[in-house]
């Protein structure tokens, strides 16, 4: 008994080392070393046969191999072994691609712009005292706040009134869900030419800014080179309304009903340096995510027992009453679950601002600064402290996940 | 059963691709850089009668995203043999770091490399005495863009200093128009006009070219006198009511790209949106359709005014670099192709140009164009005089140039003349 448990000990470890050390080692050596004296021997087309044809033929050694031995060892352990020897090379490769990265990057938030030499928490005194930087985290937490908020609250009233319809549903949700079938840079293209700002006299082409030249103010004609009911009408002079680069307000400075509050009570000045240009892109992200959200929050409305809701109405209450009180805690894990995916959606933002305005004129986005410090200004350092503080803003909401997650299971 | 099969193919492969190789014939040699569309298809074509000579292939790949690119292949060390980096920053980064080669291991005669793109603009490629840098291609920037007609059915002069340039400015004023496009909202990158304008001016101002050098590395401060005047002067075009269409707003939001598009639109009174446009030479590209084949006599330049007349004149402009990473033979013959007289040929010819060659000896009349002649004059003549001066922003640290010194100058724009003191400090407390 004693000979055989020291055997079944040794195969185990054998097997694990197998799994967790030999496959790693032997992939390593092949990719790194063998192909890469390879690539300037070989032309590319048989390199990539070369690959595939070694890639494919190893694995499945590897894995006929691993399982050829691990039929040599007793029953009991079996189960383990193969549970090892199918996770080892998976752990490996999240070990080299997702976790040896991250704390890379973790170090290198420490280090100087050539990511050299050792510079303690300066890039972190730099990201929370830099101008620029205290603009970003601000608008980060405005889009936080206000893009989680509307998609929550519109994707619940498209799915609770979409719900309530007699014919159409299927059409006005698909409509609603239609911005999900585009990119991002589609989205921020589109909402980039609605936008857009060309100088008087030139035609505006954006069509806020068409519509606001082409308002004839009081007895002026004012239009847009257009030709309407047969005449052309030109942009006029200075009694009609000039265009308004949208996205280049950093305040609200600009718009009319603005010009007459004043300056000196608090409240107006908070709403004159509310940053129009950042609201605007935030349009886009809710344009985009709200289909999804009433989609969801429809499913979820759908599951709602119909005994609950006709014993409310019995009872006499409101449409209101009924959305408050039965629908809003039955579908809350629901609506807990599309607010983490938005605030993880949120802090990942990159192509509408890299799209409408790269992050000129203070809309810039943590993403997108990450990458300006990294390529523009070439700071290794800097651009790792701001992946650092993504990932800082990032894990509380996946702990907060997981935690709900053991919890329901249990 | 299958084994047998298997390693002979393998075998086989590795024969095969042991065998070939020696002479240059059919080697690939690699570009990458930022030139993409018109720029890229000319960019390649220049390469066609060198491969017929020597057989070398000679593959460019633009990319948009090339600066971030470049940064990657350089860290893992699967780099192309040349990148064409369009400013000489990233070069000299590069080259800091140890990535690239000196360009007198690749065979190049660096005295004669000197004398024929002007001491100045290969020393822009310089780290340490060493030269990285080959000169790719160039643009002229102090250039202000009009229409002939429109001045001459007007009464109007072109003006020859600044102060012509303002009473003419005033002038046009009085008249009911706008004197001057200027827009400078551009991705990632606004406010690079109105560097470009007090570039202009410190190369005329305090003393020229010695000044600017000195701005270029700090050793002027950006809140010195000099740079606050030229600031100041920038200020009165910025700000002057009625001088730019649509006032300050207008230079925020509008497109460097559409800025010069009302100068070719007529408004409701049949005059043009503005007259004036001071920009570099690649804005030929950027023009609307059927304008482009009129630059140089419907749209024409002339030479941005002389600010202090006992300076010498100077030409501001920007340009290309190109750096390699190994000294193979195959790279050497096209580093050497690339620093030729001919290498340009097929590019000035084509009407879709809008670059010029960074040789000083270069003849303009092999320019397809003939404002691109006019151009090739100046620029040549520049270098030969060594007053010719890179783009400062390109050349100060990434954080200034591409970064405190755009943004304060949008500031600048939104805040008004009163700003001014605070941008310039602002920019200087930036300064790594």
């Amino acid at each position: 008994m004693k000979y055989k448990t020291q055997r079944e000990k040794f195969l185990n470890f054998g097997i694990s080392t197998l799994a967790l050390g030999f496959f790693p080692l032997v992939w390593f050596l092949s990719q790194a070393i063998l192909f890469r004296e390879l690539t300037d021997i070989l032309s590319r087309n048989v390199l990539m046969i070369l690959g595939i044809l070694v890639g494919s033929t190893f694995v499945f050694l590897l894995f006929f191999g691993m399982n050829k031995i691990i039929s040599y060892s007793d029953k009991d352990s079996r189960d383990s072994l193969e549970a090892r020897m199918f996770v080892g090379p998976t752990i490996f490769m999240i070990g080299l691609f997702l976790i040896y990265p991250a704390f890379r990057t973790i170090y290198l938030s420490f280090q100087d712009r050539y990511g050299t030499s050792f510079i303690g928490i300066e890039n972190y005194t730099w990201a929370f005292s830099d101008a620029e930087m205290i603009v970003t985290i601000r608008n980060q937490i405005l889009w936080l706040i206000f893009v989680v908020t509307f998609v929550l609250i519109l994707g619940l009233a498209v799915g609770w009134l979409t719900d309530r319809l007699n014919k159409g549903e299927a059409f006005f949700k698909s409509i609603v869900f239609l911005p999900m079938a585009i990119s991002a840079v589609g989205a921020s293209a589109i909402f980039k030419f609605i936008y857009e700002y060309r100088p008087p006299p030139l035609t505006q082409i954006g069509i806020i800014n068409g519509l606001r030249v082409s308002s004839d103010q009081g007895n002026y004609i004012c239009g847009n080179n257009k030709e309407i009911l047969g005449e052309i009408r030109r942009v006029g002079d200075e009694n009609c309304l000039s265009p308004i680069g949208w996205l280049q307000q950093r305040d609200l400075s600009n718009l009319p009903f603005v010009q007459n509050l004043d300056q000196d009570i608090w409240l107006n000045n908070f709403i004159i340096n509310i940053p129009l240009n950042t609201l605007l892109l935030m349009v886009i992200m809710i344009w985009m995510f709200t289909g999804f959200a009433a989609v969801v929050f429809s499913a979820g409305i759908k599951a709602i027992p119909s005994e609950i809701m006709e014993a409310g109405q019995i009872d006499g209450a409101s449409e209101v009453k009924v959305f408050t009180s039965i629908v809003i805690p039955y579908i809350k894990s629901t609506i807990v679950v599309v607010g983490t995916y938005m605030v993880v959606t949120v802090l990942k933002a990159f192509d509408i601002i890299y799209v409408g305005t790269r992050g000129d004129l203070e809309t810039n986005l943590l993403a997108v600064k990450m990458l300006d410090e990294f390529s523009k200004y070439r700071n290794i350092g800097r651009s790792a402290t701001v992946a650092v503080l993504i990932f800082v803003c990032v894990f509380p909401v996946i702990w907060f996940t997981v935690k709900r997650e053991r919890e329901i299971a249990e | 059963m299958k084994k047998p099969l298997l390693v002979s193919f393998l075998l086989l492969t590795l024969i095969l691709g042991a065998c070939g190789g020696g002479s240059l014939e059919g080697e690939e040699v690699t570009i990458t850089g930022a030139l993409i569309g018109v720029e890229q298809d000319l960019f390649r074509a220049a390469f066609d009668s060198f491969t017929e000579e020597t057989g070398i292939v000679v593959s460019y790949t633009g990319s948009d995203n090339f600066e971030q690119e470049i940064q990657i292949q350089m860290e893992s060390g699967d780099t192309p043999d040349f990148a064409l980096w369009p400013q000489p920053g990233g070069l000299v980064d590069a080259a800091n770091r140890g990535y690239h080669i000196p360009l007198v291991d690749l065979g190049i005669d660096i005295e004669d490399y000197r004398a024929n793109y002007s001491p100045y603009m290969v020393g822009l490629g310089e780290v340490d005495g060493v030269v990285y840098g080959g000169v790719g291609s160039t643009n002229l920037k102090s250039l202000v863009w009009y229409q002939p007609d429109e001045f001459a059915s007007r009464g109007y002069s072109v003006p020859e200093t600044w102060d012509e340039m303002i009473a003419l400015a005033d002038q046009i004023v009085a008249d009911g128009m706008t004197p001057f496009c200027f827009g400078m909202f551009s991705n990632g990158a606004s406010g690079w006009l109105a560097t470009d304008w007090m570039e202009d001016i410190m190369l005329r101002t305090g003393e020229g070219t010695a000044t600017y050098d000195k701005w270029v590395t700090n050793e002027l401060a950006f809140n010195d006198p000099v740079v606050k005047n030229a600031a100041t002067l920038l200020s009165q075009i910025m700000h002057t009511d009625n001088y730019v269409a649509g006032g300050v707003d207008a230079i925020v939001s509008t497109s460097f790209g559409s800025a010069q598009d009302p100068m070719f639109v007529k408004d409701a009174n049949g005059n043009p949106g503005c007259f004036m446009h001071r920009q570099a030479s690649f804005i030929t590209a950027f023009w609307p359709e059927g304008e482009q084949e009129f630059a140089g006599s419907k749209t024409t330049v002339f030479g941005f005014p002389v600010i202090d007349n006992s300076l010498p004149k100077a030409a501001l402009g920007g340009g290309d670099m190109w750096g390699a990473f190994n000294d193979r033979d195959a790279t050497k013959a096209v580093a050497e192709y690339m620093l030729s007289l001919d290498f340009f040929d097929s590019i000035a010819a084509s009407p879709q140009n809008s670059r010029l060659s960074g040789h000083a000896f270069y003849p303009s009349d092999r320019y397809g164009s003939d404002i691109y002649k006019e151009f090739g004059k100046i620029a040549a003549a520049a270098l030969e005089a060594n007053a010719f001066r890179f783009d400062a922003s390109d050349l100060m640290p990434p954080e200034v140039g591409s970064g405190s010194f755009w943004k304060e100058m949008m500031n600048l724009a939104v805040e008004g003349p009163g700003y001014v003191d605070t941008a310039l400090d602002n920019i200087q407390k930036s300064w790594p």
